[in-house]
C-alpha cells in the first residue's frame, strides 16, 4: 500500500519534470545553462564581468527589433519570417537616401526611419500579397524571397545615382561603398540618450527605451480587435474565417509589420554600430534574428514580447561572451561553431515540433 | 523473409563491405604518391667516395624529366612503390652515352625521397644513397591564414562555380 | 478552330517552360554582348558539364519520393570534402586517390543521409526549409571537425594543410597530384575542344541507374510515396524507411559528384567548396525545367548548358552593357536565387490550384448527386 503510494509520487515528480522540461525545450534548457556557466566562468578567467555584461546589452539593445518583428508574421500563421532581408532592404534604402539628401546628426536618424517607411509598407505589401498566394510554404520561398531581393539590391546599389562624397567610391565616383560610416550621421544618437556610465557598466538607455516603446506598442496592438483577430487567424484559420475575419488581409498586415520592423531594426543596428553595410551584409540577418526568438522560447506558431526578449538576450548573450571566455579558458575559439550549431540546432528542433494551425 | 534470404542478404552485404575495404586498401598501395629527388653529387661512404659522372640524363616512362651534371638535382613524380627509371650517363665530356634502366623499391612512408646516383651506381648499400627529402618550413605563409570566423553569419565570396 | 488550338498549345507550352525559356533568351541577349568566341564556350562548357552534372543528379531520388529540393546534398559535399583531405594527406594520387576518396565518403555521407532522413521525418510537409537549415547546421559541425579535430584527434601529418598553429586544415587544400585526372584518361580533343570521355561516362551510368532504379520495387515505392504518403502507407510501404534510403542515397551520390567536381577544380576551398555547391546545382536543375516535384536527366542536362552558359557569359556581358564587371557578378547571382524563387512560387500556386480544383470537382459531384436524389 505504502510503496504504491511512494511509486506514483514518484512517477508524478518525474513526469511532473519530464513535462517541465519538454514545455521549456530542451535545447533551450541547454542554451540557458550554457550562458548561465559562462556567467560564472567569465570571473575566474580574467574577463571583467560588467564589461560582459555592457557589451550583451548593447549588442541586445541593436538587435532586439529585428527580433520582435519576427512576432507578427508568427502570430498570424505565416511562421518564421526568413524574408526578413526585404525589411532591411527598406532600410538601408532610407538609410543611404537620407544620407544622400544632406541630412545630418539625429535629424537624419528620423529622415532615415521616414523614408524607409513607403519603402516598407510597399515592399512588404507585395510581399504579403505573394505570401497569401503560397500559403503552406511560406518559409522558403520567405527565404529565397529575401536572398533575390539582397541580390538584385546589389546591382542597384551600384547603379542607382548616388552622389553624395561620403557614400560613393572615391575613385570611381559612383557606386556606393561596402561599409558607410555614420558618423556624422546618426552614429549612436539613440546610444548616447541619457547613457548611464558606472565604472565598466555602461547601458544605452536611450535603444532600450526605444525598443520598448515598440514591444509596449506591439503588445498593445496585440491586445486590440485586429491584434487578436491576426492571433486568430495564425491559432485556427477556419475558425477565424467563420468568425467573418478576412484572413488574407490579417496576413498582409502582420507582413507590412514585419516588414517595417525590420526596417527599423536595420536603422537602430546601424546606429548602434556606427555603420551602413550594404551589398551582401544583410543576406544571413533573418537566422540569427530568427533563432533568437526561437531560443526565447517562441515556436513556429506561438511568440510573445516576453520570448524576444529573453531571446535576443540569451543569443546576443552567447555571441558576445563565448569568444572571450573560451579565448581565455581553453586558448581556442571555437565561439563560430558554437553560435552556428546553437542558433541552427535551435531552429531546427522548432522546425521538426508537431504544431498546430500551420503545416 | 524467410531465414535463408535473411542470411544471404547479409552475407551479401557483408560481402561488399568487404570488397569495399579491399579496394580500399589496394589503392592505398597502388596509389601513394612519391616525389623522388635525383642527386648527382659526390659522396663519401665508409672510405668509398663516389666520383660523380659529367652528365647524367634521367628518363622516367619515356620522358627527359632531368639532365643532370655534377652537384646537380633534378626530380620526378611517381606513383607506387616500383620505380622505373633509365639513365643516360655521360661519364667525360665528349665521351659516349651509357644507357641502363635501374628499378627501385620505394619506402611506403617517405613522401619525398633524395636517390644519390652516383652513389646507387657504385653500388653501394641502400642507406648511403636513399634518405628522406624534408622540406623546410616556410614562414611567409601565416598572415595568409585567416581561418572563418568575425562576424555574423558571412557570405562566402562568390568565387567561379 | 485548328488555329485556337493551336495557339493555345503554344501558350500551354510556355507556361510549361517559362523558366528555361527565359534564360534561353537571357543567354541569346548576353552571348553576343559577352564576344566570348564559340570554341571557348563550347570548351568551357563541356568542362562545367563533366564537373556538375553528377553533383546535381543527386538531387533527383529525393524529388522522386516526394521529398522537394534537397538542399541537404551540401552534407553529402561535406563528405566527399573531408575524404578528399584525408586522402591528400595520405598522398594517395591520381585515379587511386580519387577512388579511395569515393569510398571513404561513402560511410560519412551514409550517416549524414540518415541523420537527414530521420530530421526530414519529423518535419513532414517543410522538407526544404528543414533540409536547408540542416545544411547550415552541419556546416557548424563540419567546422568542428575540420577546424580542430583534424590534428589532434583525426592525425593530419603533412604542414601543406595543417594550420600553422598544429590543428586545423589550411583554407585551400592543394589536389595538384589529383587534378583533372579523371578527366584527362581517355579525353578527346574534337576541334580543339576537350571531351573528358571518362567523366561522361561515369554521368552516363548513373543515368542508367537511375533509370533501373526507378522501375526497381524500391524505386516505385518511392514514387508512391512522394505521390501520397498515406496511400503508400496504406498499401504497406514503409514510408519513412523508404524516405530515409532516398536521402542516403541521394547524399552518397553528392559526395561522389563532389569528389569528382573537386579533382577538376584542383584544389578544395576547405570552408567555402560546399556552401554554395547546393543552391548552384539546385539553381541549374530548376533552369532546366525541373519542378520541385517532377525532374528528369534531360532536365539535369538543359539545365546544365542553360545556366552555365549564363554563368560564363554574364561578368562580360555586364561589363559590356554597363560599364562594371561587378555588376555581371552580381546578376548571375540573382539569376540563381530569381529562379528558385520563381520555380518555388510556381510550384506552390500549383499545388494550391489543383486542390481547389479537385475541392471544385468534389463539390460538383456532391451537387449532381443531390440533384438526382432529388430527382
Amino acid at each position: 500500500m505504502n510503496e504504491t503510494l511512494v511509486d506514483r509520487n514518484n512517477i508524478t515528480l518525474r513526469d511532473r519534470l519530464k513535462n517541465m522540461v519538454a514545455s521549456f525545450g530542451l535545447p533551450r534548457l541547454i542554451i540557458a545553462g550554457f550562458l548561465l556557466l559562462l556567467f560564472i566562468a567569465a570571473p575566474f578567467v580574467g574577463a571583467d564581468f560588467w564589461t560582459q555584461i555592457s557589451n550583451t546589452v548593447n549588442r541586445f539593445s541593436w538587435n532586439a527589433i529585428m527580433v520582435l518583428a519576427m512576432v507578427p508574421m508568427i502570430h498570424s500563421g505565416c511562421g518564421l519570417n526568413f524574408g526578413l532581408p526585404l525589411g532591411i532592404i527598406s532600410g538601408l534604402l532610407g538609410a543611404t537616401l537620407s544620407i544622400e539628401f544632406g541630412f545630418t546628426g539625429p535629424l537624419s536618424f528620423v529622415m532615415a526611419i521616414l523614408i524607409a517607411t513607403p519603402f516598407a509598407l510597399v515592399l512588404g505589401a507585395a510581399y504579403g500579397w505573394l505570401l497569401n498566394k503560397i500559403k503552406g510554404g511560406e518559409m522558403m520561398i520567405a527565404t529565397y524571397v529575401g536572398f533575390s531581393s539582397v541580390s538584385f539590391m546589389c546591382m542597384m546599389w551600384l547603379l542607382l545615382p548616388y552622389h553624395s562624397p561620403t557614400m560613393v567610391w572615391g575613385f570611381a565616383g559612383k557606386g556606393l561603398r561596402t561599409t558607410i560610416s555614420l558618423e556624422g550621421f546618426y552614429d549612436k544618437v539613440l546610444a548616447n540618450f541619457l547613457q548611464i556610465n558606472i565604472g565598466n557598466l555602461s547601458i544605452p538607455t536611450g535603444t532600450l527605451l526605444f525598443f520598448a516603446l515598440l514591444a509596449w506598442l506591439m503588445w498593445a496592438f496585440l491586445h486590440t480587435k485586429t491584434g487578436t483577430a491576426m492571433t486568430a487567424v495564425g491559432s485556427n484559420p477556419t475558425f477565424a474565417r467563420a468568425a467573418g475575419v478576412n484572413v488574407d488581409r490579417m496576413r498582409l498586415l502582420s507582413v507590412v509589420m514585419s516588414t517595417w520592423l525590420a526596417a527599423i531594426g536595420i536603422l537602430v543596428y546601424e546606429q548602434g554600430f556606427g555603420f551602413i553595410q550594404l551589398y551582401m551584409a544583410p543576406f544571413y540577418m533573418a537566422l540569427p534574428a530568427v533563432s533568437a526568438i526561437l531560443i526565447g522560447g517562441a515556436s513556429v506558431n506561438k511568440a510573445s514580447i516576453a520570448n524576444v526578449i529573453i531571446g535576443t538576450f540569451l543569443f546576443q548573450g552567447i555571441v558576445t561572451m563565448t569568444p572571450t571566455v573560451m579565448n581565455s579558458a581553453i586558448h581556442m575559439d571555437m565561439s563560430e561553431v558554437i553560435r552556428v550549431v546553437a542558433s541552427q540546432g535551435m531552429i531546427l528542433y522548432a522546425l521538426t515540433r508537431k504544431t498546430e494551425g500551420t503545416k | 523473409m524467410d531465414n535463408a534470404s535473411k542470411t544471404r542478404r547479409l552475407l551479401f552485404r557483408l560481402g561488399t563491405v568487404l570488397i569495399l575495404i579491399g579496394i580500399c586498401a589496394v589503392m592505398m598501395i597502388v596509389g601513394r604518391g612519391h616525389t623522388v629527388y635525383f642527386d648527382n653529387k659526390q659522396l663519401e661512404y665508409n672510405g668509398t667516395t663516389c666520383e660523380c659522372p659529367y652528365k647524367i640524363k634521367v628518363l622516367v616512362k619515356d620522358e627527359q624529366v632531368a639532365n643532370l651534371k655534377a652537384k646537380e638535382r633534378g626530380m620526378a613524380t611517381t606513383i607506387g612503390q616500383n620505380f622505373a627509371m633509365t639513365l643516360k650517363i655521360t661519364q667525360e665530356k665528349g665521351g659516349d652515352e651509357v644507357v641502363e634502366t635501374y628499378q627501385l623499391k620505394l619506402p611506403y612512408n617517405m613522401d619525398g625521397i633524395v636517390v644519390n646516383l652516383p652513389a646507387y651506381l657504385e653500388g653501394l648499400p641502400e642507406e648511403a644513397w636513399m634518405s628522406e627529402f624534408v622540406p623546410i618550413a616556410t614562414e611567409s605563409t601565416a598572415e595568409d591564414e585567416e581561418v572563418p570566423g568575425g562576424d555574423e553569419f558571412e557570405m562566402e565570396d562568390l568565387g567561379d562555380f | 478552330m485548328n488555329n485556337k488550338s493551336f495557339g493555345k498549345k503554344v501558350l500551354g507550352f510556355v507556361q510549361d517552360n517559362t523558366v528555361p525559356l527565359m534564360f534561353i533568351v537571357i543567354c541569346a541577349i548576353c552571348i553576343p554582348l559577352s564576344g566570348f568566341s564559340a570554341s571557348y564556350l563550347i570548351n568551357e562548357i563541356v568542362t562545367r558539364m563533366g564537373r556538375n552534372i553528377f553533383l546535381i543528379l543527386c538531387l533527383l531520388i529525393p524529388i522522386m519520393a516526394g521529398m522537394g529540393l534537397n538542399f541537404g546534398m551540401t552534407l553529402g559535399a561535406m563528405a566527399g570534402e573531408i575524404a578528399l583531405i584525408l586522402v591528400s594527406d595520405w598522398q594517395i594520387w591520381g585515379i587511386p586517390g580519387v577512388v579511395l576518396a569515393m569510398i571513404l565518403s561513402i560511410p560519412i555521407s551514409v550517416l549524414l543521409g540518415y541523420f537527414c532522413g530521420k530530421i526530414l521525418n519529423m518535419a513532414k510537409g517543410r522538407e526544404m526549409i528543414t533540409s536547408y537549415i540542416i545544411s547550415y547546421f552541419m556546416n557548424g559541425i563540419y567546422q568542428l571537425i575540420v577546424l580542430y579535430m583534424m590534428g589532434p584527434i583525426i592525425p593530419i601529418k603533412h604542414s601543406s594543410i595543417k594550420l600553422p598553429r598544429g590543428y586545423g586544415v589550411r583554407n585551400t587544400v592543394s589536389l595538384l597530384n589529383m587534378r583533372q585526372c579523371l578527366d584527362n584518361l581517355l579525353a578527346v580533343r574534337v576541334g580543339g575542344v576537350k571531351i573528358p570521355v571518362l567523366t561522361f561516362l561515369i554521368i552516363g551510368v548513373l543515368c542508367i541507374f537511375i533509370i533501373w532504379f526507378r522501375r526497381t520495387k524500391l524505386g516505385q515505392d518511392m514514387r508512391a510515396v512522394g505521390q501520397d504518403m498515406n496511400v503508400a502507407r496504406d498499401a504497406g510501404i514503409k514510408v519513412e524507411r523508404t524516405r530515409i534510403i532516398s536521402m542516403i542515397m541521394s547524399t552518397v551520390l553528392a559526395g561522389f559528384g563532389m569528389v569528382i567536381y573537386l579533382q577538376n577544380m584542383g584544389n578544395i576551398a576547405t570552408y567555402s567548396s560546399h556552401s554554395q555547391i547546393g543552391m548552384f546545382c539546385i539553381a541549374a536543375l530548376l533552369v532546366g525545367g525541373a519542378s520541385v516535384d517532377r525532374a528528369s536527366i534531360g532536365n539535369v542536362f538543359l539545365g546544365v548548358i542553360l545556366f552555365h552558359t549564363m554563368f560564363i557569359v554574364a561578368p562580360k556581358a555586364g561589363a559590356a552593357i554597363t560599364g562594371d564587371s561587378m555588376i555581371g557578378e552580381y546578376f548571375r547571382v540573382f539569376a540563381s536565387y530569381g529562379v528558385v524563387t520563381i520555380s518555388l512560387i510556381m510550384y506552390e500556386t500549383k499545388k494550391r490550384k489543383n486542390k481547389s480544383l479537385v475541392g471544385q470537382q468534389l463539390a460538383q459531384a456532391q451537387k449532381e448527386e443531390e440533384a438526382q436524389n432529388n430527382g
